[in-house]
């Protein structure tokens, strides 16, 4: 039951209308049975792991909460930890793992045959293993208190609109919004309205449609030009980010109209200049999760400066084996973590804060954004990649292959500038007012014609086939 | 501007204008079958329903492809046609939108391919004419051949029969064979075939009423609940509906088979899959809409069918899927935007045709 779907549309009509009735307690009660009855829609079986993962997490933090510190309490925060942790392994890693190891065995010309379980992964498990696991260990912290209340727990585990893509959510933001009675503002209501048409318009008309550029090149059995593939990239690039933080927008609308507010997942991630930056602002909130459970408690730059580099590369390639299961994915981890690092070591060079200045020129602005832009494009490059032998032959087409050019290559460039053009012209006008909602601040005549504009691109080019978001395999 | 009746009135406004732009850019881009051009190359008959428009030209613009379609003063994307030279000797190939081939210049059609290969070889000339129309089956190319192909002097007939939506067609239109003409109905509203009319006359206006016929259908159970009835020709058990198709297609065939062999030409029949057939993908796609309502798919079903359903007529029959199966490894033979065949699928077509016509030594 994807947002882009008819069923959705009808599911969430009913369970809003039961909503804007119910009073508080029974609202809540109302959010859990939906979210579990919009998750067992996929696969009914995985909501027992989604239930027992409420249940172990919110006795652990109850019981953490009442113990003293020392080793039984860090034994205690441990056995949350080994559960999600073996979850999310068994669920996510097993195959992955099995499969390396038996080739590794056979490359040393061992046969130890390890038997291969087909595995399949419940949705939405890396959200919500990673909400609750920040749970318990902002508990053992003592950052927060535990909740006494189950159901508001598990509320805040399984709320529909973010269990399966996020964003990742922490106790301190939602648990109090879903304790406390809510109340619906006007403004709430037309936020949420315009979160929830421009996320569905990222979707359907830039990710899907992009989607096709995107997979005819990645799809090709020959290699591809280069010009093909810096176009399948830029294709990718707009479609991971429509898909993603289009059903974050949706996620947040939807909440909204709830009288729910989630964190921000997205703010202009192609307009930066650093790979820093760049993290700052793409979803933010893993990148956040992965500093404050993963980075600082390695160390995170109180160290030497090797220490931090090696702080860096390992949150960045576990970051990247988030997403899921195959190389790829880890060299996308370690390409991340060298970027990170390379500019870390070349901004703490004394030389360069000579330049620190001159950067802040329109002129070396632009030329900022743009590498940094190829700079991420090659790392989606990576991450779409379905093996290592194809980022070789697209790398090597990429850097060898200017002279052949498909007749399809000048199609595909129009298609790319007709389906990312408006979102990019929308992102640009917004970063430069450096507002979010610079569209619905403009002056009624200018903001008018937008909508309607960008309603007709949605209805009359959109792709209505319902396709899931990406997001939702990891 | 800060009443509501004023806020409407500038919202109106602006829908308005850019119903212009997007109406004039879509027409210029012309990259709808919706496109006002693009139905230009059609026109109303009586007995068949529409037609190709004798002796028009447009010029086709879609994402993947551009293409000159002329059609001639006989009503066929061909050159003109003048009476039959001595020694010429003419296949005439009907069929849908496949034959038609929108989607390539005429010379990239399987039937001109067909053309050059068979007078590549010397002896006798040979003129393979393209009758394919745009949504026709079985019923359409019966009557098409009978009001207007036949004057095209064949020695040979080829129908091409799309397995995937002739047989329902075959048994939406069986009246066309019975009446002779399009089926007596009640009067329409004249408001009704007026906002008919407007939407016909309009790109966007079209595009929306598609869009929302989607919705709809959408809407009435699902996908997954009430799947294409087309695709049910591939699905066990058979529905009424495919029985159905299937006879009248038989019927429709038999009847062209007797006004071709009595004016002393003869017929053959060639099966064209779909481009899921030759997809294990997009068929396990199609395959997880139809099987949750009670079915069960078959990827050669269709074929399967129409094959034991047409050889009570003894006509020679060739299947072009095995052909265009096999090519499918060395380059896509249909286009990913549109089912219909690429220049490469042509080519590989026109050489199962050729093969097809030796063996079967309709070629002397």
């Amino acid at each position: 039951m994807v947002f882009n779907s008819i069923q959705f549309v009808v599911f969430f009509a009913v369970v809003y209308g039961a909503y804007r009735i119910l009073p508080h307690r029974a609202q809540n009660w109302l959010l859990l049975v939906s979210s579990y009855v919009f998750y067992a829609a996929w696969d009914w079986r995985f909501l027992s792991l989604l239930i027992a993962s409420t249940v172990v997490d919110y006795t652990v933090a109850r019981y953490l909460d009442v113990l003293p510190d020392g080793p039984r309490r860090r034994r205690v925060l441990w056995i949350s930890i080994g559960f999600n942790l073996g979850v999310l392994g068994f669920f996510k890693y097993f195959g992955f793992f099995v499969e390396n190891f038996d080739a590794l065995t056979q490359w040393f010309g061992v046969d130890v045959s390890v038997p291969v379980l087909h595995v399949v992964l419940p949705i939405g498990i890396s959200f919500y293993t990673f909400m609750t696991m920040s749970y318990v260990i902002d508990v053992y912290r003592r950052e927060i208190p535990a909740t006494r209340h189950p159901l508001d727990f598990a509320v805040f585990v399984a709320f529909f609109p973010h269990l399966v893509a996020g964003p990742i959510l922490r106790a301190p933001a939602l648990l109090p919004q879903i304790s406390s009675p809510r109340r619906i503002t006007r403004e709430q209501m037309v936020e949420g309205t315009w979160l929830v048409t421009w996320g569905l318009f990222k979707k359907v008309f830039v990710a899907d449609n992009l989607a096709t550029v995107a997979n005819a090149v990645f799809a090709q059995g020959h290699s591809p030009s280069a010009l093909e593939v810096l176009i399948a990239v830029y294709a990718f690039a707009f479609q991971i980010y429509g898909d993603f933080s289009g059903y974050s927008d949706i996620a947040r609308g939807l909440s909204k109209w709830m009288g729910i507010e989630l964190s921000l997942n997205f703010r202009f991630p192609y307009f930066v200049r650093s790979p820093q930056a760049f993290w700052r602002h793409w979803h933010i909130s893993l990148s956040t999760w992965l500093r404050d459970y993963l980075y600082f408690p390695l160390g995170g730059n109180r160290g030497s400066q090797l220490a931090t580099y090696r702080n860096l590369m390992i949150t960045m390639i576990l970051g990247g084996l988030w997403h899921g299961a195959a190389w790829p994915f880890v060299f996308w981890g370690i390409y991340q973590g060298a970027l990170l690092v390379m500019y870390r070591w070349v901004s703490e060079l004394p030389s360069a804060r000579r330049w620190v200045g001159s950067l802040e020129r329109p002129a070396w602005r632009v030329v900022g954004w743009t590498v940094m832009f190829h700079l991420t494009c090659y790392g989606w490059l990576l991450f779409r990649a379905r093996s290592a032998s194809q980022i070789a032959s697209m790398t090597g087409a990429l850097l060898t292959n200017w002279t052949h050019t498909s007749l399809e290559a000048p199609h595909y460039a129009m298609q790319l500038l007709f389906y990312a053009g408006p979102l990019v012209a929308i992102h640009a006008w917004e970063a430069w007012r450096d507002d979010l909602d610079a569209v619905r601040h403009m002056p009624l005549i200018p903001r008018y014609m937008m909508c309607v504009s960008l309603a007709y691109l949605f209805v009359l080019f959109g792709e209505f086939g319902g396709s899931q978001f990406i997001y939702f395999q990891f | 501007m800060t009443t509501t009746r004023g806020r409407l009135a500038l919202l109106a406004v602006i829908i308005l204008a850019w119903f212009g732009v997007f109406e004039a850019s879509l027409r210029v881009a012309g990259s709808s079958e919706a496109d006002p051009t693009f139905r230009n190359l059609f026109t109303l008959d009586p007995v068949i329903g529409y037609r190709l428009h004798p002796s028009t030209s447009i010029r086709y613009t879609t994402s993947e492809f551009s293409t000159d379609i002329s059609i001639n003063s006989a009503g066929v994307r061909d050159e003109e046609i003048g009476p039959k030279p001595p020694g010429e000797r003419r296949i005439v190939v009907l069929g849908d939108s496949l034959v038609l081939a929108v989607q390539v210049p005429l010379q990239h059609t399987f039937c001109k391919q067909l053309e050059r290969r068979l007078n590549g070889r010397g002896a006798t000339h040979y003129r393979v004419i393209n009758a394919g129309v745009q949504g026709y089956g079985p019923v359409e190319d019966t009557l098409f051949y009978e009001r207007v192909a036949a004057r095209l002097q064949p020695d040979l007939v080829v129908v091409v029969v799309f397995v995937a939506n002739d047989a329902i067609e075959a048994s939406d239109r069986s009246f066309r064979l019975t009446s002779g003409g399009l089926p007596v109905v009640g009067a329409r509203r004249e408001v009704v075939r007026n906002i008919r009319r407007v939407v016909r006359a309009s790109v966007v206006l079209q595009i929306l009423s598609q869009r929302w016929s989607q919705l709809k259908e959408r809407f009435r159970g699902g996908r997954a609940a009430r799947p294409d009835r087309r695709l049910l020709t591939y699905a066990t058990p058979e529905t009424d509906e495919v029985s159905r198709g299937l006879d009248v297609s038989r019927e429709a065939l038999a009847r062209l088979a007797g006004h071709v062999t009595g004016s002393g030409a003869r017929i053959a029949i060639a099966l064209m899959p779909a481009r899921f057939q030759i997809d294990p993908e997009e068929f396990e796609r199609l395959r997880a809409v139809v099987e949750p309502a009670g079915y069960r798919m078959s990827v050669d079903g269709a074929n399967d069918r129409f094959r034991a359903a047409l050889s009570p007529l003894n006509l020679p029959l060739v299947d072009l899927l095995p052909a265009l199966r096999a090519a499918n490894r060395s380059g896509d033979v249909f286009f990913a935007s549109t089912v219909h065949l690429t220049p490469y699928g042509h080519e590989v077509a026109a050489d199962a045709l050729l093969s097809f016509l030796d063996q079967a030594h309709l070629t002397p």
